[in-house]
């Protein structure tokens, strides 16, 4: 997708209006390839209409989204996603009607080529691969339950295993922990570690979590009216009193 | 004896191709939320390619084939022209759709004129079936309605389109994500539908009167169909057209035809009152 080393993603000067409201005002950010990156911010700070203008659910309204170098802007979704951008939507975006192994199945399906008569004949899924991807997210022994019966932690694990599935080397995740206990939020954590060291993808997360933010270990921003005030480590940034006037409230 | 099993065939009969429009309209409805209006017509369109082929070449089978073709490119045409463009605006595609039955309609009779046409049986035997001498054309749309409905069921179930369609169905922005041309799943889909009215048409022609008006008779069992068996389920599909599909001959078989209707009706309100989701939804 772009030469080693450079940065995955690159957005120059997006600006994104809706009427007279300007959601994404001239903002600039680089992700290198293979690293992680948390976007803070209070809500309608304009983090997932960011999301939306990356994967093309909107085109900006000015500047470019560079993805491996090549300017995207005003692509369609699917497009931008063959392109190897995946992303989580804040509410889980599983198929609860189906099994957890069909939802694996699907994203397996959209990659498994172009569509000619032989896509008519029966469909015999990459099972190796699904298992593989159930496992790393933890969820072996799932595969044959139904997803609208299992728990919430585990429907955003198996979201994140559906973006694997797509070979994605970009990741979006939406608020991957909301409406999470502790333990699952932590179990999740880790998993996103693991992405990053272990499977060498790069990854974008929209947070509200604090506590989550800090055991992600990666560098942070902070956007406040779609401009990005604030960028550094955790320990940095906290204590920015930008930040802490514009987002994290002062101490009294 | 023997009239319950002419009964129970012709049952069999009327439900299979219940069941070919109805699945266009389940599988149109469920992907996109589009109700089409216009279904029905497809069916008349089906129906008449069959008397303009027959009457052109003479050969019926030549028209059978060729009446799915035609719809699945008018499936295509008219999601281009027309539904693509409203498909978020729920009350606007029942207008629009309903505005292209109408065109359609008055189209057929301006081409073939307001009255009756007939299409001659093309395989006037008769079969022994337990003993009642029963038409092998009806034998054959059964089987043939039959078959179709399997493979529908297989294009969706078993084939990775299928697989992707039943995606974009369940949550159209996530699909887009996973890198699903959702689009193109939407037009496939209005021509695999659109082409099942049309084919059921086409097969019904030489058992029914082909008029301009043909379409209406089935698009209304057919969305009963829809309504007392689930919408957004084949198998829903499938029990909603055995249920009207075998009310409306069985209730015909004894009363007047009128009569039926107001039973079959009645049956379908009755279902809906109790199981508001159909009876594949469950009670909700």
């Amino acid at each position: 997708m772009s030469e080693p080393n450079g940065p995955i993603l690159q957005l120059a000067g997006v600006t994104k209006r809706f009427g007279g409201l300007v959601v994404l005002d001239g903002l600039d950010l680089t992700l290198p390839k293979g690293a992680m990156q948390c976007i803070l911010g209070p809500n309608g700070c304009g983090k997932t209409t960011l999301f939306n203008v990356v994967t093309g659910e909107f085109p900006p309204d000015g500047g470019e989204v560079r993805l491996g170098g090549r300017n995207v802007a005003g692509l369609s979704p699917h497009r931008i996603s063959r392109l190897g951008v995946a992303r989580k939507f804040q509410v889980p975006g599983v198929y609860p009607e189906l099994s957890v192994a069909e939802n694996i199945e699907i994203p397996l399906a959209a990659g498994a080529g172009r569509y000619g008569p032989l896509s008519l004949l029966g469909y015999r899924p990459d099972a190796a691969r699904r298992d593989r991807l159930l496992d790393l997210c933890g969820l072996a022994g799932k595969a044959g339950e139904k997803v609208g019966e299992i728990a919430h932690g585990e429907k955003q694990r198996l979201e994140i295993a559906m973006l694997l599935a797509r070979d994605a080397e970009l990741i979006l995740l939406d608020e991957p922990t909301a409406g999470m206990s502790g333990a699952e939020t932590s179990a999740v954590a880790s998993l996103i570690r693991r992405l990053r060291d272990e499977e060498g993808k790069s990854i974008l997360v929209i947070e509200h979590d604090m506590n989550f933010v800090r055991q992600l270990e990666c560098p942070i921003i902070v956007m406040v009216r779609g401009k990005i005030i604030a960028e550094g480590r955790y320990e940095e940034v906290s204590r920015d009193p930008r930040v802490i006037e514009s987002y994290l409230g002062k101490r009294h | 004896m023997e009239a319950t099993i002419a009964l129970l065939l012709d049952t069999a009969n009327f439900t299979l191709a219940l069941l070919l429009v109805t699945l266009g309209l389940v599988v149109i409805f469920g992907l996109m939320n589009v109700i089409n209006m216009a279904h029905g017509e497809f069916f008349l369109i089906g129906a008449y390619v069959v008397v303009a082929v027959s009457n052109a070449t003479g050969s019926f089978w030549l028209g059978l084939l060729l009446a799915p073709a035609v719809l699945a490119v008018v499936g295509l045409l008219v999601e281009w022209l027309i539904i693509r463009h409203i498909y978020h605006r729920f009350i606007d595609t029942i207008l629009a759709t309903w505005g292209l039955s109408l065109v359609i309609k008055q189209g057929v009779v301006v081409l073939f004129g307001p009255g009756a046409q007939s299409v001659p049986n093309p395989i006037p035997a008769a079969v022994d079936v337990f003993g009642v001498q029963y038409p092998a054309y009806r034998l054959f749309i059964m089987a043939l309605s039959a078959a179709l409905a399997l493979a529908t069921y297989y294009l969706f179930f078993r084939t990775r389109l299928g697989l992707q369609i039943r995606g974009v169905i369940a949550n159209r922005a996530m699909a887009a994500s996973l890198g699903i041309n959702t689009r193109r799943m939407d037009r496939a889909t209005f021509a695999v539908g659109s082409a099942l009215a049309g084919f059921a048409g086409a097969v019904m022609a030489p058992i029914m009167s082909v008029d301009p008006q043909m379409g209406v008779g089935f698009l209304i069992p057919s969305f009963l169909s829809v309504l007392v068996g689930g919408v957004n389920s084949l198998v829903g599909a499938l029990i909603g057209s055995g249920v009207i599909g075998g009310a409306t001959t069985i209730f015909s078989a004894g009363i007047s035809q009128a009569d039926a209707q107001i039973l079959v009706f009645l049956l379908a309100m009755i279902i809906i009152r109790f199981l508001p989701n159909g009876i594949t939804g469950g009670r909700k």
